[in-house]
């Protein structure tokens, strides 16, 4: 990202833009994975076209900044006091999913095969970037586990060092009597071919086998 | 990966040059010319293609030409016939680039699965002399050219062991109950890699020692015994119960102390420690037979001869050991340089002049 800003701020481009259209240009830069040829793309295709689109853009900005907050339950993001999730009636109480950030709620609801709540941590533990325990949401994780009801936690962090190591924190914090906790399985995608592949997830795999019933 | 041999090598702005083109032949290249007109720089873009970091140790951006930001080294290969072409594209700010038949790597390990080096290098007597570091480097090197996978064991490693450090460092010497909890967390990881990494290490080194002891006797012509222990401060009391043993340490001094990352390779000569009681030419002979072991095992173990570079080798060898070397050395695809023309013995199939960086003859016999 640094890289991003800096080759847009670096001057190399800018002497011929008007001054505006440098710092639209800057704007989009900033953004992640977006670089400074993508970013004057962007610009250039919203000055070209009809006022009425950047107006569109410029409030779906501005609504969307100003009415999305944190859910006060789960941290996912909300528009009110609790996300749609946590109102939602016919979720099951009793499970609960909890993951790094609120775009991997996403993902999950995409799949369709998980009827719980969630639990957002808003990252993971990360010394490097200074983010330890106490800068995820841990400590409310820990008074839901202890006053919701909940049967089941499982532990959907990403399967890097800093997700595996956050998992296993949430592992031992989670030593409540009644209170189950499970770990997302890694493995093959499917639809995939074993040949293909890679040595690590295939390894990982078959150490996460299971036994088909009879 | 058959049998790979590097046909042709482009270089643009790379290093000391603007812009070189060579044929290899598959059998032995001879570059020649007077020291710092490019010899090595060459040999060092080969090298970097395969593994994508200077065996010289020079960072990223030193690579790139003075006064140029984009660095290219483009190989043609041949892998039992069918032809790879690998592309790098060096940035003086940033990562490079790389493309295999056009295709982006995912990641650096899947060169190493397309084509593999060994270097023999005039700083390699540092290997025997100089700091664990090198030997460590040595050993995980091998570790990933003989299975890339294993790469993924040191890099793990390597960053767990850093996350705990800047754990210790942020306790300031202080272990709240919440800090505990983490690094209770860190160490079980630490333990779980470091463990692993400890295996691979010390199961590779059983390895290499026969191979080892096979080369001294080769290059040196004497047969006296060449131990390789690895050696390590935790592995007789595992590594759980020495991070346990030494966390008063480790928090009042703010790194990790003990682990794979602090270990050495104890190498003997004749039971003597090779680093303080062997002559230079003791050493030296010991270092050439762990590259040529090395060679060999990457052979035994991917079917695969690595490409040879010998970086002026022959400069510092007597005619004895030079003919040695040369008896010894694998038949593969090798490219060797020299400021003192071809080592007695031997014949290239091909001579190049080099010159300021830039080909100034070439002969092929």
């Amino acid at each position: 990202m640094d890289l991003v800003v800096l080759a847009a701020s670096s001057g190399v481009e800018m002497a011929d833009y008007e001054q505006s259209i440098q710092e639209l240009i800057d704007a989009f830069g900033r953004l992640p994975g977006i670089g400074p040829k993508s970013a004057q793309r962007i610009t250039f295709h919203l000055l070209k076209s009809d006022k009425a689109e950047s107006e569109r853009l410029v409030s779906a900005v501005s609504s969307a900044v100003h009415k999305i907050r944190y859910c006060e339950v789960c941290f996912n993001f909300a528009e009110s006091e609790r996300c749609a999730i946590c109102r939602d009636e016919n979720r099951d109480p009793h499970l609960l999913c909890v993951v790094e950030e609120p775009r991997d709620v996403v993902a999950i609801e995409r799949t369709r095969e998980f009827r719980g709540r969630y639990h957002v941590l808003g990252g993971a533990i990360d010394h490097l970037q200074g983010v330890g325990p106490d800068q995820l949401k841990i400590r409310e994780l820990l008074i839901r586990a202890a006053e919701e009801g909940i049967t089941e936690v499982i532990l959907c962090t990403n399967p890097n060092i800093e997700g595996e190591a956050t998992a296993l924190y949430l592992k031992r914090v989670l030593d409540i009597p009644g209170l189950t906790v499970s770990r997302i399985a890694s493995g093959l995608p499917v639809g995939g071919d074993l040949e293909y592949a890679d040595e690590l997830t295939l390894g990982r795999a078959i150490e996460g086998r299971r036994t088909l019933e009879q | 990966m058959g049998h790979v041999t590097i046909r042709r090598v482009w270089l643009k702005d790379f290093r000391s040059y603007e812009e070189l083109e060579l044929d290899f032949t598959p059998g032995l290249t001879a570059l020649l010319g007077d020291n710092g007109n490019g010899k090595s720089n060459l040999l060092e873009a080969i090298g970097f293609l395969v593994s994508l970091k200077s065996f010289r140790g020079a960072p990223k951006e030193a690579l790139v030409r003075a006064g140029v930001d984009v660095g290219f080294i483009r190989a043609e290969l041949d892998d039992d016939g069918r032809e790879v072409l690998i592309e790098v594209e060096l940035k003086s700010l940033g990562s490079p680039r790389v493309l295999v038949n056009k295709q982006r790597l995912g990641a650096t390990r899947e060169l190493l699965g397309v084509c593999s080096t060994t270097i023999f290098s005039p700083d390699d007597l540092s290997i025997a002399k100089g700091s664990p570091s090198l030997r460590r480097e040595l050993i995980d090197d091998l570790l990933t050219a003989v299975h890339p996978k294993n790469e993924v064991v040191c890099d793990d490693f390597a960053k767990v062991l850093k996350q705990r450090n800047a754990l210790l460092k942020q306790c300031n010497g202080r272990l709240s109950s919440d800090a505990q909890l983490t690094l209770e967390v860190w160490d079980e990881r630490l333990v779980e890699v470091g463990e692993r990494l400890g295996g691979l290490r010390v199961r590779i080194l059983e390895k290499l020692q026969p191979l080892v002891n096979d080369y001294y006797t080769r290059v040196s012509d004497n047969s006296r015994p060449i131990g390789l222990a690895y050696s390590s401060a935790w592995r007789s009391s595992g590594m759980a119960a020495s991070l346990a043993e030494s966390r008063r340490d480790d928090l009042r001094r703010g790194i990790s102390t003990v682990g794979p990352h602090r270990d050495d390779v104890m190498m003997e000569i004749d039971g003597m420690n090779a680093r303080v009681q062997a002559s230079q030419g003791e050493q030296r002979s010991l270092v050439l037979a762990l590259r040529l072991a090395s060679h060999e095992l990457i052979r035994q173990a991917t079917g695969t001869s690595p490409i040879l570079l010998l970086d002026d080798v022959f400069s510092e060898l007597d005619d004895r050991r030079s003919a040695a070397l040369l008896g010894a050395l694998p038949k593969c695809q090798t490219i060797l340089t020299s400021a003192v023309g071809i080592p007695k013995g031997a014949t290239a199939d091909a001579i190049y002049y080099l010159n300021d960086s830039t080909l100034v003859e070439a002969r092929s016999s």
